[in-house]
């Protein structure tokens, strides 16, 4: 039953410092995920803008061009290590015990240890990245891209020290994530309440198992290769001596394109929950979407050389791969056309956060579309490293994961603070950041068809490469401007905000039975589920019981 | 593609590109339409109205997945069809002939019967500058290479350093240069100026690594190339050998990284001896020895081989004269 809010019982909330540095609670420790990626976020949303003010015009000197290498290599490895994959990791922390009605996770101190190894290694990071920028680490900050390939990031070609202290980061990142991973597999394994059967479970708890699933298998890949890669760097091994280039390539873009789906899997998750709820109707072929979802996990592993199909692949083994690669497109379809469906003969509510999941639908498929395309061989060998890539890559992190996020914090943010953000604000933010990102990233697809490069510093004006450089400069000051009206909104909704309720949107999940904020230990009486709707069914019982709730 | 294809291969990738182009609009149109289409006719119009709770429907689900995965196969066996006509790249029965390894001299004759070429140029990429070897080894250029038209080129490629990507825009596929690794580019392309850059991040001044192409019809392209050649045995050392000897022994501190046999100088910072240099086919390995060749390494050693350890000493254009001429007879 839904219980009645009584202040004291979310006073844990109020403790001090010492409380929350202490705490093994999920709830906070989502927070703190929540918080510390956002601020991550910011720092490598401002990298962002001063890369794109380098760019609006040819041989501008904003910053020198080692300067703008760190740039875009911080930029990079911020947005996703210490921002994209934690803070999903942080909806994941507050809402899958409560989602599966379990009143924590299954180790909370081995969550709080993530949490810590996360903040800390992102304070490296950027630490390493500031002393580095303000010329106080001779050599500069780490600047060989997040890709880091051999052999520009060994000893050689990399003599500074910012490109160990970049490398410890990643691994610290990748121990964090790993034990993340354990957690939220053991939890949504034994914790899931009574009657919550296979397919009552809800879909962003889904799309957690198989990216933990998915970071268990490709992260010690990843972890093992930066281990190698510093032995080189500081104790003379040769793992990736010149004849082994490749052998990072493969072993870095093992992790590093299941991170693809790491980061969207669950973005996908928020997506499948939100569109339900703001539809009034349930999950059209509930099913499917799980298959796909698993589908997508698997063959996510089987793509990883469509990143060196002009590094020198055997053109057998290229083939193979190209062909994969396509073939992830049809599970991703089928969840397009499950969403598309669930909207199709609803009633929508067209609330900020349903907004923000027609932005991850309306981009996200372009991303999906200029996926396919770069995957064909021939066509790869033209588009490879250039602009069109990082339009590509921007659609799917940006325009799927990133409005994935959004859309889950205007969903979500009324349970973990009790108060619900501004509609109109919200819905400011919404059209500035959905023109924003569009003017920024869509004109990137003919840069990069005009022959533009990525990762280059500047450029000169017999290209033709003006106007859209101009363009997207003017694009990410929107985002930026509309990044900062979400900040302005989630300030003012902490004083001045309606009241959540336990359930401001008529959810389906289990969270929103319980008060916002939940109590410390989240359910009076744990639930028993009864269909894949629990709260609907709740709540339908309240107002009418004699009709049956499904 | 926004540069017009030159080449038979950048024209195979247009076409392929054009095909996909027109399917994935379709896809979008569908996708965005039914967005949009939804927003406006399924919009909640009365707080407490109840849409009919459909939980989904097989035979549409069966037919969003089997339509587009017909579409994958379709759009897959067009690529390996284009794939395989194309000129630049092995096939599945020669294996990795675009990219091997520097010493797999069986690869290399598969290379070289392979393909009937009228020009072969050895580049090599290094950070941060394109550098183009013509076929007799007198000749070599920065950034710009310069080929007859019409003509079937090869190029092989190598570095002494990082990854670097060879790759015009207007010729179609890039390749990328691996170190320890000769990476091969055919083209034939009509008369022309084309540009374009190294396209895998090599370092600080990877945005400076620019190369042109410019393509002239053959008989303008042998007299470009007699002029070169021409300009390159110029006027040979005009200065004073004696003075030279005494600046690299005496006046200057040549002597103390290099060796030159029988005197002083027995310097062990410089790989190879200057002993018989007049005769060394290359100043540093880099660039053809020759006189103009010889003045600019002395005057900026770091302008010919960037990240060589022989410094900038500095010398004046008389001092410079008298030590080409001194070295010029160490035969
Ligand atoms: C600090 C040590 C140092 C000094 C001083 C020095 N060189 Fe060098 N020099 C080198 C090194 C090292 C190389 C080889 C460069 C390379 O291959 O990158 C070199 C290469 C050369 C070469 C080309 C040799 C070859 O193998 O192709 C010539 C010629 C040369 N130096 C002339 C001179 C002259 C003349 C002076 C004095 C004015 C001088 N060097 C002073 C270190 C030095
Ligand atoms: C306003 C928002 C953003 C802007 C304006 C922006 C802009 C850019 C630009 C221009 C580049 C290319 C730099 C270059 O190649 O020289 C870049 C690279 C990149 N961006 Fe963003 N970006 C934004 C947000 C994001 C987000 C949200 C993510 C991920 C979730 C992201 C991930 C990356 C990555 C991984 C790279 C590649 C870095 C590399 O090449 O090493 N960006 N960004
Ligand atoms: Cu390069």
């Amino acid at each position: 039953m839904a219980s009645v809010s009584i202040p004291a019982r979310t006073e844990y909330l109020r403790h001090g410092l010492v409380s929350w540095l202490a705490t093994v609670d999920h709830k906070r420790i989502g927070i703190m995920y929540l918080a510390s990626t956002f601020v991550f976020f910011l720092l490598s949303g401002l990298m962002a803008l001063v890369i794109r003010l380098q760019l609006t015009a040819p041989g501008l000197q904003i910053v020198n061009q080692d300067l703008y290498n760190q740039l875009f290599t911080m930029h990079g490895t911020g947005m996703i290590f210490l921002f994209t994959i934690p803070c999903l990791v942080g909806f994941a922390n507050y809402f899958l015990p409560l989602q599966i009605g379990a009143r924590d996770v299954a180790f909370p101190r081995l969550n709080a240890l993530s949490l810590w190894l996360l903040i800390f290694a992102g304070v490296v990071m950027e630490g390493g990245f500031l002393l580095g920028i303000l010329g106080l680490l001779p050599g500069g900050a780490s600047n060989a891209a997040w890709t880091a390939y051999v052999p520009l990031s060994n000893k050689q070609f990399s003599p500074q020290i910012g490109m160990d202290i970049w490398l410890l980061g990643v691994v610290l990142l990748g121990i964090s994530s790993t034990l993340g991973a354990v957690n939220f597999l053991v939890t949504a394994y034994t914790m899931r309440a009574q009657g919550m059967t296979i397919w009552r479970i809800p879909m962003f708890v889904w799309a957690m198992i198989v990216t933990a699933a998915m970071v268990l298998i490709a992260t010690p890949v990843l972890t093992a290769a930066l281990a190698m890669l510093i032995a080189d760097r500081n104790f003379a091994t040769q793992f990736f001596n010149t004849a082994n280039a490749r052998l990072w390539q493969h072993m870095f873009w093992f992790y590093s394109h299941p991170a693809v789906y790491i980061m969207i899997l669950p973005a996908m998750g928020i997506v499948s929950e939100i569109l339900p709820v703001f539809a009034r109707k349930p999950l059209f072929g509930l099913k499917a979407v799980v298959v796909s979802t698993i589908l997508i996990g698997v063959l996510g592993f089987t793509t990883w050389v469509h990143h060196m199909f002009v590094s020198g692949v055997d053109p057998i083994v290229e083939r193979f791969f190209m062909l994969t690669t396509m073939i992830i497109a049809v599970p991703t379809g089928v969840k397009m056309f499950n969403w598309l469906f669930t909207m199709l003969g609803g009633s929508l509510n067209l609330k900020t956060p349903l907004l923000m999941c027609l932005g991850f639908l309306s981009t996200f498929v372009i991303g999906g579309l200029t996926g396919v395309i770069q995957a064909l061989i021939p066509l790869d060998m033209q588009l490879h490293n250039t602009y069109w890539v990082v339009a590509h890559f921007h659609y799917v992190l940006f325009g799927g994961s990133v409005f994935g996020i959004f859309a889950g914090f205007y969903y979500w943010l009324p349970k973990i603070t009790g108060r619900l953000l501004d509609d109109k604000l919200g819905k400011l933010h919404f059209a500035l950041m959905w023109v924003g990102f569009n003017l920024t990233f869509f004109p990137m697809h003919f840069l990069g068809l005009m022959g533009m490069p990525r990762r280059i510093a500047t450029y000169t004006a017999d290209r033709g490469w003006e106007l859209g450089n101009l363009i997207a400069t003017i694009g990410a000051f929107m985002v930026a401007v509309s990044v900062l009206i979400f900040m302005v909104n989630f300030v003012r909704s902490l004083r001045h905000g309606a009241r959540a309720g336990n359930d401001p949107w008529e959810g389906n999940t289990l969270e929103w039975t319980v008060t916002s904020p939940p109590p410390e230990h989240n359910f009076d009486t744990l639930p028993t589920v009864e269909s894949e709707r629990p709260a609907r069914d709740l709540r339908l019982a309240a107002s009418n019981p004699t009709v049956p709730a499904h | 593609m926004l540069v017009p294809p030159v080449s038979h291969d950048a024209r195979l990738i247009d076409e392929l590109f054009r095909v996909v182009y027109v399917l994935s609009f379709i896809v979008f149109i569908i996708v965005e339409g039914l967005i949009i289409y939804a927003v406006i006719k399924f919009r909640r119009r009365r707080a407490d109205e109840m849409p009919e709770q459909v939980h989904g429907n097989t035979a549409a689900e069966i037919g969003w997945t089997v339509v587009p995965a017909l579409a994958v196969g379709v759009v897959f066996g067009f690529s390996v069809d284009t794939l395989n006509r194309m000129t630049a790249r092995g096939s599945p029965t020669a294996p990795l002939a675009h990219v091997h390894s520097l010493n797999d001299t069986e690869a290399r004759r598969r290379i070289e019967e392979a393909k009937q070429v009228d020009l072969v140029i050895e580049v090599v990429g290094r950070q941060w500058v394109w550098q183009y070897t013509y076929p007799d080894g007198k000749l070599t250029t920065n950034e710009t290479l310069v080929v007859p038209a019409g003509k079937t080129i090869r190029l092989d490629l190598t570095t002494p350093d990082v990854i670097h990507a060879w790759w015009m825009p207007a010729f179609g596929p890039m390749i990328y240069v691996n170190p320890g690794e000769v990476s091969y580019v055919w083209f034939n392309v009509p008369p022309g100026e084309y540009i374009g850059q190294c396209n895998v991040f090599c370092g600080v001044a990877h945005a400076q690594m620019i190369s042109k192409v410019r393509a002239l019809p053959q008989d303008e392209y042998e007299r470009w190339y007699q002029e070169q050649l021409a300009a390159l045995s110029g006027p040979t050392a005009t200065g004073d050998p004696q003075r030279g000897q005494d600046i690299f022994m005496n006046q200057n501190i040549c002597w103390s990284c290099h060796s030159i046999e029988g005197t002083k100088a027995q310097g062990k910072v410089a790989p190879r001896t200057l002993t018989g240099f007049a005769n060394y086919d290359t100043i540093a390995e880099v660039v053809p020895n020759t006189a103009d060749n010889l003045r600019a390494w002395l005057h900026d050693p770091q302008a010919i081989k960037p990240g060589t350890t022989m410094p900038n000493l500095n010398l004046s254009a008389q001092d410079i004269e008298d030590l080409v001429a001194y070295l010029q007879t160490l035969k």
